[in-house]
């Protein structure tokens, strides 16, 4: 046990420095110069942008905001407090190009976006519990193409052409309950129940940001897409056979893969499969309608395709979408900077699909390295003219919170997907802490407040003794009280405080807080740190 | 000194104009008993949610001297010529205050989709995450100042489908408080007292009175700097509801939720259990101004869905009712006593009824196609038995009501339009009950 505190405490000072090399040259043949390349082209579009506007920009957010903002972005969890150290003392001007490619190289890096594609790609798991059973396979095949950086493209193209039927021509069986399995996008379809129209709908709005589906049943008043539109779409998954008994939905699903069309519901009218730019897909031997689909939607010109992931990604990172909603890329509903979303788009294919690479550019753009804090009069947040601030997701708030504790999350895949009849901390949080469709314009709850304030995760977490981070801080002698402030204002926050709150806190800490014993003290400003808003945003 | 009734809303908007900072809204005030009634609310609404789906053929639609009918008998009521199942004895009694709606019919037979259905008003989608009707209701009639939430869930069983209980494009505001929903899987019925605490409501034991308050003024000074250096709805909305929070833990709100303050004969005519400690709850929170409560009967075992009596239906049924039965109607007649029937609307449904037709274990399966739902209390007539079906229980012969009708319904009598839109996650207004649907006239008061 003594061990271990000291071995904390180590850290948490930064005594432990030096080991493991901070620089990573970029990879995948993308130099630094690319990188730096298409961040300027970015600024210089967003830039303009403020000129038209007249508007002044925030300015450089400092470095420990950078540094929380990345990380929270990049692997969904605040930065352990030895990196937040060796990042502030480090002197070079490359260092924030360099902390990106640590928190890309990191494991992480593809848990965290394989979070946030299951909701994309199977909503359907929130409402059904039958459903979640899916979000396990799903998830190791997202892990894989995230951890081995798979061309996006490529990862779209697998979906769509998964196939359906084993060689002797049945429904190929596929066990959902299988942790180690054989790793398969086929839950996607299975969520869907093969449906041609829930897939067509899925398939418009995650990777061509249209929302066809207002259209599945009438042509939408204000809406581009029509109903023959919608059904045309749907057309290209009309081969596809679903369970037999709608209620079991864990069922191999058929396919006979050169149908292609469809009757539109309550009509005598049949849809072909038709490309959504109007044009006419070339059939040819043996190629499946999904093939077809996919071989239109990852061509290097598809106007929809690349500007869907480039956008989705800007929202990712700045909390509006270039086009927001992202998923309505309609006229009716312009980009705010329309070069911009051009630009990025041919700049991602040409950088074969990498998300990566994409991911890189945007960090480097000033305007994401813009400091969050409102010094002028209220501006259109389109105008990326400071940082918006984030509210985190569950997952985000959860690790953070592991991070910043010690609090160590040993759940099974299983458990935390499916949680069947039990409640463990993080099924609690994320019970409480949902998704919101606006990130920057979050809503708080009453039992989110209770929660944070009294759950049995913080108590135990915030009390001098049972705590991992806050009692290695508080048993380490060899640190002065100020010491311990900012080791713990390193862990909550990921900064160290200011001149004004180092004073306030250690005037607390040294009358003992409220109780006379300057433990407790420590402990409350602990509490207080992880119960503040700046704890909860990312900003 | 009195705090100021300010909404966010209004708050937002002053300090958006400069009149005040965001450091100055009314927090953590200690003042005040918060949970006094709110004068603005109109109506309020219980829903006693019979989870796993109630047999119709056992309660309220007895089919006596037909096969189908078992061996069950109906008992007169308050009311001449409604006759009820011999199971609901009490409740016989108060009749009058309800309406039997034994035309329901439906489309789904699945305990996730139809829970969802019925819910929600809406079937579920890929997409839209429709909000449940607390949540819509807590919007339409909450008050966002009040320390009480505005919609309480109590004793709900939500793992067969979680998404019935969300707040959904409506945002966390009007997510449900959820009171005793765990233990729910392996029925821990004896500790129902325990189940009924609000979860994380309290600060542990071991931290004193002054330590939470000193803690709490380190919070309001790093959320008071934080948002005067990021104003907005994000900042201004975590402010509000901490305030909130706190004010629920350290005020006599919270009050609301110890049932030892009532009388020992008023608790043991509930029952001593969590459905009628719930239904007791539910008055309490009721009359403290929350417009929208709902109690879950998970059957006499708490089982998680004990009315789904595909076995022994007769038997099972029989032990759900002795739990249902005074807890219903000491509701009735307590929230009656107190002034508040009048204006607080009861609606007891489960997601679908049960098979006319006994299958071979003596139990019920699932069925849509004719079932029944009741309401009664605020807004709605009494003593009335609207819709009827066949001898054999098998089809709805009379003023079927499908689930946008009953939702429509029922969103009437608390006095709120059912066409009212509400803008969704998918970018697109969204009916609170769906388009096409209209209240059935016959039933409102």
């Amino acid at each position: 046990m003594r061990t271990k505190l000291l071995l904390i405490a180590l850290v948490l000072t930064g005594t432990l420095q030096g080991a493991a090399p901070l620089a990573r040259t970029a990879r995948g043949g993308h130099s630094a110069d690319e990188v730096r390349r298409v961040a300027a082209l970015i600024d210089e579009q967003i830039a303009a942008g403020w000129q038209r506007a007249a508007v002044s920009p925030a300015e450089l957010a400092d470095d420990a905001t950078f540094l929380r903002r990345a990380s929270l972005d990049i692997v969904g969890k605040i930065p352990p407090v030895h990196d937040v150290r060796r990042f502030l003392a480090d002197r070079s001007p490359e260092k924030r190009l360099r902390a990106i490619e640590q928190l890309l190289e990191s494991p992480s890096y593809a848990n965290h976006f394989t979070a946030i594609w299951l909701e994309l790609l199977l909503p359907e798991a929130q409402a059904d519990f039958q459903k979640r059973y899916l979000l396990i396979s799903m998830h190791r095949w997202l892990r894989k193409n995230f951890a081995e950086n798979q061309p996006y493209d490529k990862m779209v193209r697998e979906l769509l052409t998964l196939p359906m039927t084993s060689n002797n021509g049945r429904g190929q069986y596929f066990n959902i309950y299988d942790e180690n399995g054989p790793i398969s996008p086929m839950g996607y379809y299975m969520a869907k129940q093969g449906k041609p129209e829930d897939l067509a709908a899925s398939v418009g709005r995650t990777f061509l940001g249209v929302r066809l589906e207002c259209a599945q049943c009438h042509d939408h008043p204000f809406g581009k897409w029509t109903r023959e539109e919608f059904w045309s779409q749907a057309a290209f998954f009309a081969g596809l056979k679903g369970p037999q008994n709608e209620n079991f939905f864990a069922q191999p699903l058929n396919e006979v893969s050169d149908r292609r069309e469809l009757l539109i519901p309550n009509t005598e009218r049949v849809a072909q499969a038709r490309f959504l730019d109007g044009k006419q897909p070339k059939w040819r031997f043996k190629v499946g309608a999904r093939s077809t689909l996919a071989e239109w939607m990852t061509a290097r010109d598809n106007p929809f395709f690349a500007r869907a992931i480039v956008n989705r990604m800007w929202e990712h990172f700045f909390g509006v979408g270039i086009v927001d909603p992202v998923d309505d890329l309609v006229d009716s509903n312009p980009p705010s900077h329309p070069e911009l979303l051009d630009l990025l788009a041919q700049e991602f294919v040409a950088h074969d699909y990498d998300l990566k690479f994409l991911i890189r550019a945007i960090t480097a753009s000033r305007a994401y390295q813009l400091s969050s804090v409102q010094s002028g009069p209220e501006v259109d947040p389109r105008l990326f003219a400071r940082r918006a601030m984030k509210g985190l997701t569950a997952n985000q708030l959860f690790d953070s919170l592991c991070m910043a504790t010690g609090h160590r999350d040993l759940t099974s895949l299983m458990q935390r997907y499916v949680n069947f009849g039990s409640t463990t901390p993080r099924s609690r949080f994320q019970e409480l802490f949902a998704e919101q469709e606006r990130k920057i314009e979050y809503h708080s709850s009453i039992p989110q407040a209770l929660t944070m304030m009294n759950h049995q995760l913080i108590a135990d977490q915030t009390h001098p003794d049972r705590g991992e981070v806050l009692g290695a801080i508080v048993a380490s002698d060899f640190m002065s009280n100020s010491g311990k402030i900012e080791a713990l204002f390193l862990a909550a926050l990921s900064r160290k405080p200011t001149a004004a709150e180092a004073d306030r806190f250690l005037k607390y800490v040294e009358r003992g807080g409220a109780t006379g014993n300057q433990k407790q003290a420590l402990a409350d400003v602990f509490w207080a740190l992880l119960n503040s808003s700046e704890f909860k945003f990312n900003h | 000194m009195t705090t100021p009734r300010l909404s966010r809303r209004d708050w937002l908007k002053l300090a958006s104009a400069g009149v005040v900072s965001y450091s100055m809204a009314p927090w953590f005030s200690q003042l005040a008993d918060a949970a006094a009634p709110n004068p603005k609310r109109k109506r309020a609404c219980i829903l006693l949610w019979m989870n796993g789906g109630a047999s119709q053929l056992e309660t309220f639609d007895c089919k006596p001297g037909h096969r189908n009918g078992g061996p069950i008998k109906e008992i007169a009521t308050s009311v001449p010529g409604l006759k009820i199942s011999e199971f609901l004895p009490k409740l016989a009694q108060q009749m009058h205050h309800l309406t039997v709606i034994r035309s329901m019919a439906t489309k789904e037979g699945d305990h996730t989709r139809a829970a969802y259905h019925l819910r929600t008003g809406y079937l579920p989608t890929g997409s839209i995450q429709y909000p449940t009707l607390g949540s819509l209701v807590a919007k339409e009639l909450g008050n966002e100042e009040a320390a009480l939430p505005n919609f309480v869930s109590i004793a709900a069983a939500p793992f067969l489908s979680p998404g019935v209980y969300s707040s959904g494009f409506l945002g966390p505001e009007y997510s449900p408080l959820m009171i005793g929903n765990q233990g729910y899987w392996f029925g821990n019925t004896g500790n129902y007292a325990n189940m009924l605490k609000v979860q994380d409501l309290l600060p542990p034991k071991e931290i004193a009175e002054t330590q939470v308050a000193a803690r709490l003024e380190l919070v309001k000074q790093m959320q008071g700097e934080f948002a005067a250096r990021r104003p907005g709805m994000s900042s201004a909305s975590q402010q509000a509801a901490y305030q909130r929070a706190v004010r629920l833990m350290r005020t006599a709100a919270s009050k609301a939720f110890d049932l030892d303050e009532e009388k020992d004969s008023l608790r043991d005519a509930y029952g001593r259990n969590l459905f009628g400690q719930g239904c007791l709850l539910a008055r309490r929170l009721i009359e403290r101004g929350v417009p929208f409560v709902e109690v879950t009967h998970s059957g006499s075992n708490n089982v998680g869905i004990g009315w789904d009596t595909h076995e022994n239906n007769f038997e099972q049924v029989r032990q759900n009712c002795a739990t249902l039965d005074p807890a219903w109607a000491t509701l009735l007649t307590d929230l009656k006593e107190r002034g508040l029937l009048d204006t607080t609307t009861i609606i007891w449904m489960g997601e679908f009824g049960r098979t006319p037709i006994i299958n071979s274990q003596r139990g019920r399966d699932h069925y849509p196609n004719a079932w029944t739902t009741v309401i009664g209390g605020g807004g709605v007539k009494g003593g009335l038995q609207y819709g009827k079906t066949s001898r054999d229980g098998s089809k709805v012969e009379e003023n079927p009501v499908n689930v946008q009708n009953f939702i429509a319904t029922v969103v009437q009598a608390l006095g709120i339009d059912h066409t009212k839109q509400n803008m969704s996650n998918v970018g697109r207004p969204i009916r609170i009950a769906d388009a096409g649907s209209k209240p059935i006239q016959e039933v409102l008061a």
